[in-house]
Parts: C-alpha cells; sequence; structure tokens
C-alpha cells in the first residue's frame, strides 16, 4: 500500500515534470473515450426519444409518414420523390377505413417563438397543426381548459393549446385560460393547457409545444408539406386490420401497381422499437470500431511515451535498482505510471465527451444523453489500455542491470 | 592462511576465488582472475591498482551490483554469490551503503529525499524515514541544504549527500569506488576526514582510489594487478610498494 502511494507520488511528478508531452502522447486516448461517450450519449439519447415517440401514439395507434422512421433521415433522395401525405388523404382514411376510428393530421415547425405583451419563449417552441382528435390519438389529454373543437377546427379560429413549458413561461403563477398570446405576430387566444407529458433532462421536451387548428397552421407555416397522420383503430382486435385498410387505400389512390412498393411509411410502437434497436447497433458498432481504433492509436502513443521515458530514466532506475528496489517495485513504478497517464487521458475524453454531447443538445437540438456506465467503462477501459501498452515499457525497466543502467547518460 | 581460517566465522566479507569474465563481442574479458580475501567488521580496506586492474569490477560484485562469474562470496556468512537479481536488492538495500565516483544521486529530488530513498525500499513509514535522512544529513553536516537539489550542490556536497544515502539504512559495510575521483584535492580531503570519522565510529569501510596517499592513511590495503590480488598488507606498506605481504598473499593464490 505504502509502495501504491510512492509509486502514485513519482508517476504525478513524472506527469508534472513534462506536462504538455504527457498530454499530446494521450491525444489518441482522449479521442477514444470521447468517441465512445459521445456515441454511447447518442444511443441514450435516442432511446430517450424513442421512448417518447413511442408515449407519442395512443392505445392501438399507428402512424403514417412519408419519411421513415425519425431518426434520421439517410437516403434523402429516394424518400424525397415520394408524395407528400396532404388533407385529402386524412379525409379519405377518416371515411374509407371502417376499422378506423380516428385519424389525425399533424404537421409541425419547430424554433418558434410564443409572446405575451410581457414576456416571451426563446425561440424553441414547436407549433403543431392538428384536429380535435389529437389528444385522443396521442394518448395525451387536457389539464385544464379544453381542446379546440371541430368548429373552431374548420373555421380556423385563432385559439391555441399550451404544453405546460409554454404555459410556465409566459404565466408563470397565472391561468393562462383567457389571455391572448402571439405567434408569428398572430393574436391566439389561449383555451386549454396539455397535461404535463414529462421532459427528458430539461431538452427536446413535450411540454414546450402548442397545438393549433391545421387550418390556422397552414395558413401560418404554408400548405405544401408533408402531414404525419396518426391513426386509432377501434380496437385491439382490429389494429392490423386497420393497417390494411389504409395501405391499401393509400395504394389505390397513389395508382401503385403490385408490384411497387408502398411510398409510405406505416410506424407502430413495435417498428420504431425495431428500427430504433437496428439504428442503434449500427451506431454502436461503428462507435466501437472507432473506439478500439482510437485507443490502439492512444495505446501505442503510451507505448512510444513509456519506452522514452524508461531510455531516458535509464540511469535512474539503475539508481533506485542498487538502492534496493526490486523488480516488482520498478515494474510497478512505471506501470503505476502509464495507468495514470492514460487514465488522466480517459478523464480529458470524459470531459471532451460531454462537451460534445453538450454540443449535440444546443447546437445540433439532438437528443443526447451521457449514461453513467459509459463513464465508468471508459475509465476502466483507459486504466486497461495504460496497463497493456505500459507492461512492456515497465518490465524492461525492471530488468535493467544495475551497473549498466548506472553508467548510462 | 591459519589466521586467515581462525578469522573467517567473524569475517564480514569472505571472499575465495572470485573470478569475473565479461564477454564482448565473442572475446573473454578476465577482469577477475581468483580473488580471495576476508574483510573483518570495522576495518578500513583500500583497494589500489592500475586503471583496468579489476577495483570497479571487484567492488559491484562486493556491493552486489554484479555476481561473479565463478567463486564464492559469503557476506555476513550468507553465501550471496547465487542470489538472484530480487534477492540481492535486499541484500544491497540492507547491508550494503554505495558510494560512486559519480554520486549517483537522483536529478530531480531533493538532498532529503534521495537520502531517504534507501528506506523507501525497506518499506520504513515515511515519518521515521524523514527522521532518519535528516539524521544522515546531519552526520554529514548538510541538515541545512537538506532541500536542495543536486544540481544546486557543490560537488563535495553532493558526495556528502551521498554519504548520507549510504549511512542512513545503518549497513554493514560502506563501499566507495573512487569518491574523491570526481573533487578537487581539498573537497576530496573533507571527504576523507568524513571517512576517517566513520571508521572511528566503527563502520566497515572498502575504499577503491588510486591515489597512494589516501591508500597509505588506511589501515589495510589490497593492490589488485590484472584481476589478482598481488599485495595485501597495512596500507602504507602497500601503497608505497614497500613491506613483505606482497610475496606472501601472491604465494597463497
Ligand atoms: N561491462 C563490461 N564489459 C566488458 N568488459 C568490462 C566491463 N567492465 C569492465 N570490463 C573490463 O574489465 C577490466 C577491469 O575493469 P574495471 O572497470 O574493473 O577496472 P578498474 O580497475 O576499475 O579501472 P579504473 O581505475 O580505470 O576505474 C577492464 O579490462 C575492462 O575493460
Ligand atoms: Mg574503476
Amino acid at each position: 500500500m505504502r509502495a501504491f502511494w510512492d509509486n502514485l507520488r513519482l508517476a504525478l511528478g513524472t506527469f508534472l515534470g513534462n506536462p504538455l508531452r504527457s498530454l499530446l502522447t494521450l491525444v489518441g486516448i482522449v479521442i477514444g473515450v470521447a468517441t465512445v461517450i459521445t456515441m454511447m450519449a447518442l444511443i441514450e439519447g435516442l432511446s430517450i426519444k424513442v421512448n417518447r415517440d413511442l408515449g407519442g401514439l395512443g392505445a392501438h395507434t399507428f402512424e403514417v409518414t412519408k419519411w421513415p422512421s425519425g431518426f434520421g433521415r439517410f437516403n434523402w433522395a429516394k424518400y424525397a420523390k415520394r408524395k407528400d401525405l396532404r388533407m385529402e388523404e386524412v379525409r379519405a382514411i377518416q371515411e374509407g377505413c371502417p376499422s378506423v376510428l380516428a385519424a389525425t393530421p399533424m404537421d409541425d415547425q419547430g424554433g418558434q417563438k410564443v409572446a405575451t405583451s410581457a414576456r416571451e419563449t426563446r425561440p424553441s417552441v414547436r407549433v403543431v397543426g392538428t384536429e380535435p382528435s389529437y389528444p385522443l390519438t396521442s394518448g395525451v389529454s387536457v389539464a385544464s381548459g379544453r381542446f379546440f373543437n371541430e368548429t373552431e377546427a374548420l373555421d380556423g379560429r385563432p385559439v391555441v393549446v399550451l404544453g405546460l413549458d409554454v404555459a410556465d413561461a409566459l404565466f408563470p403563477g397565472l391561468d393562462p385560460l383567457g389571455y391572448e398570446v402571439r405567434i408569428q405576430g398572430r393574436p391566439f387566444l389561449v383555451i386549454g393547457v396539455l397535461q404535463k407529458r414529462g421532459s427528458f433532462m430539461g431538452m427536446m421536451s413535450l411540454d414546450n409545444q402548442v397545438s393549433l387548428p391545421m387550418k390556422v397552421f397552414q395558413q401560418l407555416y404554408g400548405k405544401n408539406r408533408s402531414l404525419d397522420i396518426d391513426i386509432q383503430a377501434r380496437d385491439g382486435q382490429v389494429f392490423q386490420k386497420a393497417q390494411d385498410e389504409v395501405t391499401h387505400l393509400l395504394r389505390r389512390r397513389r395508382d401503385l401497381t403490385p408490384r411497387d412498393a408502398n411510398d409510405f411509411e406505416i410506424h407502430t410502437n413495435e417498428s420504431m422499437t425495431a428500427s430504433f434497436n437496428q439504428l442503434s447497433k449500427v451506431i454502436a458498432l461503428a462507435g466501437v470500431g472507432v473506439c478500439l481504433l482510437s485507443l490502439v492509436v492512444g495505446g501505442i502513443g503510451i507505448l512510444n511515451i513509456m519506452l522514452v521515458s524508461v531510455t531516458e530514466r535509464t540511469r535512474e532506475i539503475g539508481i533506485r535498482k542498487a538502492l534496493g528496489a526490486k523488480r516488482r517495485r520498478i515494474l510497478g513504478q512505471f506501470a503505476t505510471e502509464a495507468i495514470l497517464l492514460s487514465l488522466i487521458g480517459g478523464t480529458l475524453g470524459v470531459a471532451l465527451g460531454f462537451g460534445l454531447t453538450f454540443l449535440g443538445q444546443w447546437v445540433l437540438l439532438f437528443p443526447m444523453q451521457v449514461p453513467a456506465w459509459a463513464v465508468m467503462l471508459s475509465l476502466v477501459m483507459s486504466c486497461g489500455v495504460g496497463l497493456v501498452f505500459g507492461i512492456y515499457p515497465a518490465a524492461r525497466a525492471a530488468k535493467l542491470d544495475p551497473v549498466e543502467a548506472m553508467r548510462s547518460e | 592462511m591459519s589466521e586467515a581460517s581462525g578469522t573467517r566465522q567473524s569475517a564480514l566479507i569472505q571472499v575465495e576465488q572470485l573470478t569475473r569474465v565479461f564477454f564482448v563481442g565473442g572475446e573473454e574479458v578476465r577482469a577477475l582472475r581468483g580473488i580471495s580475501f576476508g574483510v573483518t567488521r570495522g576495518e578500513w580496506v583500500a583497494i589500489i591498482g592500475q586503471s583496468g586492474s579489476g577495483k570497479s569490477t571487484l567492488m559491484n560484485v562486493l556491493g552486489c551490483l554484479d555476481t561473479p562469474t565463478s567463486g564464492r562470496y559469503l557476506l555476513n556468512g550468507k553465501d550471496v554469490s547465487r542470489m538472484d537479481d530480487d534477492d540481492l536488492a535486499v541484500i544491497r538495500n540492507v547491508e550494503i551503503g554505495f558510494i560512486f565516483q559519480t554520486f549517483q544521486l537522483l536529478p530531480r529530488e531533493t538532498a532529503l529525499a534521495n537520502v531517504e530513498l534507501p528506506l523507501v525500499y525497506r518499506g520504513v513509514p515515511a515519518r521515521e524515514r524523514r527522521e532518519r535522512a535528516k539524521a544522515a544529513l546531519d552526520k554529514v553536516q548538510l541538515t541545512h541544504r537538506m532541500h536542495h537539489r543536486p544540481n544546486e550542490l557543490s560537488g563535495g556536497q553532493r558526495q556528502r549527500v551521498a554519504i548520507a544515502r549510504a549511512l542512513v539504512s545503518e549497513p554493514s559495510m560502506l563501499l566507495a569506488d573512487e569518491p574523491t575521483g570526481n573533487l578537487d584535492s581539498a573537497t576530496g580531503e573533507e571527504i576523507v576526514r568524513l571517512f576517517e570519522q566513520l571508521h572511528k565510529a566503527g563502520h566497515t569501510l572498502v575504499l577503491v582510489t588510486h591515489e597512494p596517499k589516501l591508500a597509505a592513511r588506511c589501515p589495510r590495503a589490497i593492490r589488485l594487478s590484472d584481476g589478482e590480488v598481488v599485495a595485501d598488507g597495512p596500507g602504507r606498506e602497500v601503497a608505497l610498494g614497500t613491506g613483505a605481504g606482497v610475496a606472501a598473499v601472491t604465494g597463497g593464490a
């Protein structure tokens, strides 16, 4: 134990004696660990997003969209050619599919400001255009006031239902019902506040949104956008049947031949989970690859600096051995140094990983969260790299002949 | 010979037919060719001889820094000539205080830390080793420099730090290979006086020197030539090449 503290003190001394060289050596490990942290944060964040999306669908509800799963829009060009989903198709589904209880169109615009005469939100509010069946298909209920009704939807009345975050931001300590808010400069009457849906670590909050009648939404943001359609089956038994009916109807309306693939996507809770799992596997695999590579690079950095260190300090080693240091002690001294070095690298990597995650959250608005176990794993891994790549130089030091070593300059 | 066997029991050092052969590029260099002698506790022995005669090689073997090619080396009754690296490390730590011509101090550590080092490897707790290191520095009158690093000290002061380091673990003997070789004569004299004091205090000293004047001050001297002992007797006689000890030893070997 005493030997351990002595070794640690020596190792720290060496590090502080040449911090710049040590830090440069650590670049590989820093990058490796930062990669692990960021990748894990991404996967963790995606799984939170999936949970939220799953939470966004009500009972026996599925979603029809133009784009494949919401976790990244790969093969953009292929999907871009697809026809948009429009209100006509929503109406057709509502009328032509007997197993469908409700079909709710949704469109949204992120990064919006909502203001009262006194206050203003940050430009991060998601404005959702939808119809009165929204609470039903999204499985969310109204906490106070009410959702807008058919008449308001049909007429395109300027009414709005606030998410809890927006209500709190604009009307702290007040009941917002009956007040007026402005979106894109237009006045809206607050008629309801949605129940709290949960926020994931205070970012990408589900409550940081407002809902308007689709007609008004389209006046504000335009009509030429593809809608998402949330469709609720009459009950669990006809869930699959409802999907078949909708698929048929859309294929017929779009004149697809039996050979053509669907030119729209159907998501269920299961399909989203599956596509998420697949994606997270890809990310994890890429992450593992990048990370192993940079850990090997980092390890070679450690190997190199330790070999240099042993050579430079041959005389010191000779003196220590001459005065009674056993092989194990010298081995321990240099192994401790290698491990400390890579642990410092690991810690810096974790810090950088948190930094990148922070950037991802606030600049790219990507949902990310660093899981605690990833931090542990990274630190353990760095120790491992230090040990594996530090042991050879340390063994070399331990085996030096004291007489020869003391003669070296 | 009868006298030698009589002292064998109390001998601190007993070497018999020591050889040390180096192999350099397929060629044998016989640095020691069958050396035998004994040193009893409290003796002060000088080892002299021409350059290349094997003095340092012998000192390294005596200091357990090197092992003989053949022959026996009993230190304190223990046969150390066949020990492995780690066992020798323990012997070096406990039994031997080695003083080098080039001091061999750790440049980045203070005088105090340098002196503490043997105790570190003996597992002495930090407080105690600090106290003992201070006491050792006090013996060489360097307490006022204990927080200085080697490059902030004069040559003589560095060698005194090295002597304090050799003394700190209270070894059975002190070995010094040309301890004044890197010092000017006045500073060298200072160090020699220190050795005289240590000898009076009862320490066992083996000292390599190429200065006959210094060897002459030692109670006993051994002269090496080409890896063999050619004279062993009172320092004055061996150093100045007089005396009859020479023939006796060569005859015995
Ligand atoms: N590591 C070694 N490898 C090969 N030969 C060596 C080695 N060490 C010593 N020798 C040889 O052994 C012989 C004795 O060397 P040693 O260093 O013991 O002499 P010395 O008496 O100490 O000389 P000096 O007074 O110059 O220090 C020399 O011929 C030397 O070349
Ligand atoms: Mg020599």
